[in-house]
């Protein structure tokens, strides 16, 4: 496979991409073999997205060359690109929730007449889906679908097409363990057939385990090109972040506080008024972090909301530190204490056309120093802002721009900023990494652990098994709105969360 | 093969110096369109905009004309600019003026003559509010509690406001008609001591009300904690619930002042240069010029006093053209030109057009090719 004088399936030279100033790719070279799986490596923010983007055809590069098969070709939109064979999965799929898997396989296929067959459109999916192990049922619509069998459509859409070359963005991101090992077979038999798969991720231990080759990017340039084999997890974190990696260490401390965040028997509804979270109960004490895992869609957000108010439980109690909140709107859970780290940043958590100083007294605005009776102190926004933002070190701040011009890791800094300066007595986070780079993550999770040290009973519901593993005291694991297990830290492995999380009840005593 | 194009790209924050350039851009493209319109029907735009300008600030007359046209602007032009800055679109100012209004002129008609100024004028002025923001709350209550669509009930309570009036003066004998007046019905004439004072020809003191309520509403949008939550909602509601303000709530109270500003603008309206309910002198589209107002201050409430003292200009020399052969209805048209080029001005403050910025070997290889 490493024959160098086969023709190259994709040549990408000296590619550039600006976005509003940002140099998203700058000079970027890359180069992938037919029959390889290729893992393309970088923090978040480090060009992977916008590269995948040009060589599928959604932007166009401001300069540079695009080499397909030893053709040069300029691809004027992803229609180009899969007439070249070249097709990608996003990591917000594109797909229509209200067609069934077929239809969507069938939507903006050229070969397709005017009438389209169902049976023959169904037959054709199953087979598909057969051959490469995909499962998924034709006749279903998308959105009765989960996460995982989604992302299987969109593959099977690119395989319809016959696509030379998947582009896969984090692909492992929505799924669990064990589905992310079936994933990886099914790119192994692709590239048996001789397609290549680039595979986008920031997870050392999945391109380790899959790839062939790995290309290693930061800040828009590409910073090396190693053959995995020879590839040792800690250069490619080096090469990523461009210094060495501390990992937070949790300290071992087994005293427990009194509890800050009791939880009985919780039901909350759902967005179509079923049951999503069915009877749940459990303590987070002071100084602990509890961890809930699950897969997305199990409920999390439905228990987050109606702990935090957002939602009112239809039975069962929240009490935080020893005051029943169940029937309390969101301002008196914030009174009581509780500080909440949503996970959709931009849209919940701040306000994206207000400015990073106003986002910060977003909480704390109704007392002084941000307010004088019913008056506001614009002067205390702008020095308790800018306090904020050099202790908590939010970078790219111009005042007086709307807060949403910020990257992902300082827009998150900038939330926990506000949330841990009210010293809360419970932190509830979701995902509270996702979707950052390795430098933010860290910040992220040290604040987190300074938390727990200071006292504060953090609840941590994320779908990153790594993240879980590394900050919980305890875990518990979320399946279709119940708890199905109860684990302390020293009984939890990825493989028995990613058990739990499938729905197999634990037999064992935690 | 390199390819290059005009990229367009949001701009992070405009500068003052663009924000204020672009609507006076917007305004002189429109004059050029209008100039070129009056050309080819035969007249010297040099000559109209040269007699429009005269009629709008050159006597004192033409000046306080100018500023009584532009204090019902204002306040409508705030109407429109406080509720969309919320993403509330009441576009009922029209309705909402007339029924602040009908009830002004009606309080004023029923306190009659014997109370003094000092009370009789607050009172009316407070009944215009309260009827404005009343008849918004017909539109805002179902929009708050049942998620009824505002746009399409306020447009409809305009319908309804405007015959209500047509039918108190024309269709009956309502205490709002003058008994006197049996040819051609009108309104009876508000009562001297509810009427407000004039100081400069015709002007009344109701140009410094509507300034001062612009300066009130810049305060409470900017400097309080009410306005702060306000502006929380109108950017994002789903953050605004996170953060435990009353979203509802909020919506509600812009809804109820928006309607409290335009019925304002219809009591001091009545109250002061018309005198009387008078139909033909309040079925203006007052409260929708106050929507091209809000607009072309960019929701800024202190921006509504120029914007407004502008149209107002603009409505004041209308007529005065017809004494040199051209229609009035030019003034209609450029008030819509400058709202068209004012939407379009946006895109400009919103975004900058820009070439990519190409790495010298690039370039070099470029020229060589």
């Amino acid at each position: 496979m490493s024959d160098s004088t086969e023709t190259l399936t994709v040549d990408l030279r000296d590619i550039h991409k600006q976005f509003y100033g940002v140099k998203a790719n700058e000079g970027v070279n890359f180069q992938l073999r037919p029959g390889e799986v290729h893992a393309l490596l970088g923090e978040n923010g480090a060009g992977k997205s916008t590269l995948c983007s040009i060589l599928a055809g959604l932007y166009r590069p401001d300069a540079g060359e695009m080499i397909i098969e030893g053709e040069p070709v300029v691809f004027k939109s992803p229609k180009d690109a899969l007439a070249a064979g070249i097709g990608m999965v996003y990591q917000h799929f594109r797909l229509v929730p209200n067609l069934t898997v077929a239809e969507n396989l069938a939507l903006g296929h050229h070969n397709l007449g005017v009438m389209v067959d169902q049976k023959d459109l169904q037959r054709d999916a199953t087979q598909l889906g057969e051959r490469y192990g995909l499962p998924v049922d034709p006749t279903a619509r998308i959105w009765q679908l989960s996460v995982g069998e989604q992302q299987r459509v969109e593959i099977l859409k690119l395989l319809y097409r016959d696509a030379k070359v998947l582009i896969l963005d984090e692909p492992t991101a929505v799924l669990t363990p064990q589905e992310s090992q079936s994933l990886f077979s099914t790119m192994r038999q692709l590239t048996d057939e001789g397609r290549s798969v680039i595979f986008v991720s920031h997870k050392l231990h999945e391109v380790k385990q899959v790839s062939d080759r790995v290309s290693v990017m930061r800040q828009g340039q590409m910073v090396g090109e190693i053959d995995t084999a020879d590839a040792e997890p800690k250069d490619l974190a080096r090469m990523m972040v461009g210094r060495d990696l501390e990992l937070p260490t949790r300290a071992e401390d087994d005293s427990t506080g009194q509890p800050m965040l009791v939880v009985r028997d919780l039901r909350v509804p759902g967005d179509r008024g079923l049951e999503s979270v069915k009877g749940v109960s459990f303590e987070v004490r002071s100084g602990e972090v509890v961890g809930v895992a699950g897969v997305s869609g199990n409920g999390q957000r439905e228990l987050a909301y109606g702990l935090v108010g957002l939602r009112r439980p239809t039975s069962g109690s929240v009490t935080l530190d020893g005051v029943d909140v169940t029937e309390e709107n969101v301002l008196e859970h914030i009174r009581q204490g509780l500080a909440y780290i949503p996970q959709n940043r931009l849209g919940m958590g701040l306000s994206p056309g207000l400015t990073t100083e106003d986002n910060l007294g977003l909480k704390a605005f109704r007392e002084a120093p941000y307010s004088k009776g019913r008056q506001l102190v614009p002067a205390a926004f702008k020095s308790r802002g800018k306090d904020l933002i050099e202790q908590y070190d939010i970078r790219g701040v111009v005042p007086g721009l709307p807060i949403r011009l910020l990257s992902g890791g300082n827009l998150q800094k900038a939330l926990l900023a506000r949330e841990v300066e009210m010293q809360p007595k419970i932190l509830i986070a979701r995902s509270p990494t996702r979707g950052l780079d390795v430098g933010a993550t860290e910040a992220v999770r040290n604040s987190i652990l300074r938390e727990r040290s200071r006292g504060t009973g953090v609840l941590l519901m994320s779908e990153d098994l790594d993240e879980l593993l590394a900050l919980s005291d305890r875990l518990i694991v979320l399946y279709e709105g119940e708890i199905v297990g109860e684990l302390t830290a020293r009984m939890a492995t990825a493989e028995r969360l990613g058990l739990l999380m499938a729905g197999q009840r634990d037999e064992v005593a935690p | 093969m390199t390819v290059r194009r005009i990229i367009v790209e949001p701009r992070g924050l405009a500068s003052l110096r663009l924000t204020l350039t672009v609507p006076l851009l917007s305004v002189l493209a429109a004059l050029i369109i209008g100039g070129i319109f009056l050309w080819i029907t035969g007249d010297n735009p040099l000559t109209v905009y040269g007699h429009m300008v005269d009629a709008a600030f050159g006597s004192s007359r033409g000046v306080s004309e100018t500023l009584i046209s532009a204090t019902p602007l204002i306040l409508t032009g705030l109407a429109a600019a406080i509720a969309f800055k919320m993403l509330v679109w009441n576009i009922g100012a029209e309705g909402q003026f007339l029924l602040g209004a009908i009830v002004a002129a009606g309080i004023a008609i029923a306190m009659g003559d014997g109370v003094p100024a000092v009370l009789a004028i607050p009172v009316v002025i407070m009944a215009g509010a309260i009827g404005g923001a009343l008849w918004a709350a017909v539109s805002a209550v179902p929009r708050v509690y049942l998620g009824t669509n505002e746009i399409i009930t306020t447009l409809m309570l305009n319908f309804i406001a405007l015959n209500l009036m047509n039918y108190l003066i024309f269709g009956s004998n309502s205490p709002w008609r003058d008994p006197l007046v049996s040819t051609f019905p009108t309104g009876r004439p508000i009562p001297d001591g509810a009427s407000l004072p004039r100081f400069f020809n015709r002007l009344d003191v109701g140009i410094f009300i509507a300034i001062a309520v612009a300066i009130f509403a810049w305060y409470l949008v900017n400097r309080t904690r009410w306005g702060f939550e306000v502006r929380v909602v109108g950017d994002s509601a789903e953050t605004a619930r996170y953060a435990g303000i009353q979203v509802p709530r909020k919506i509600l109270g812009v809804f109820l002042i928006s309607g409290a500003f335009a019925g304002l603008a219809g009591a001091l309206f009545v109250a002061g240069p018309v005198g009387a309910l008078d139909p033909r002198s309040l079925d203006l589209g007052l409260g929708f010029t106050g929507i091209i107002v809000a607009a072309l201050a960019r929701l800024n409430a202190l921006a509504v006093i120029p914007v407004a003292i502008l149209m107002g200009a603009l409505n004041n020399a209308g007529p005065s053209l017809q004494s040199i052969g051209v229609p009035p209805e030019i003034v209609t048209m450029l008030q819509g030109a400058i709202l068209i080029f004012a939407v379009g001005g946006e895109f400009f403050i919103a975004n900058r057009l820009r070439r990519p910025e190409l790495p010298p070997e690039v370039l070099a290889g470029e020229a060589a090719a």
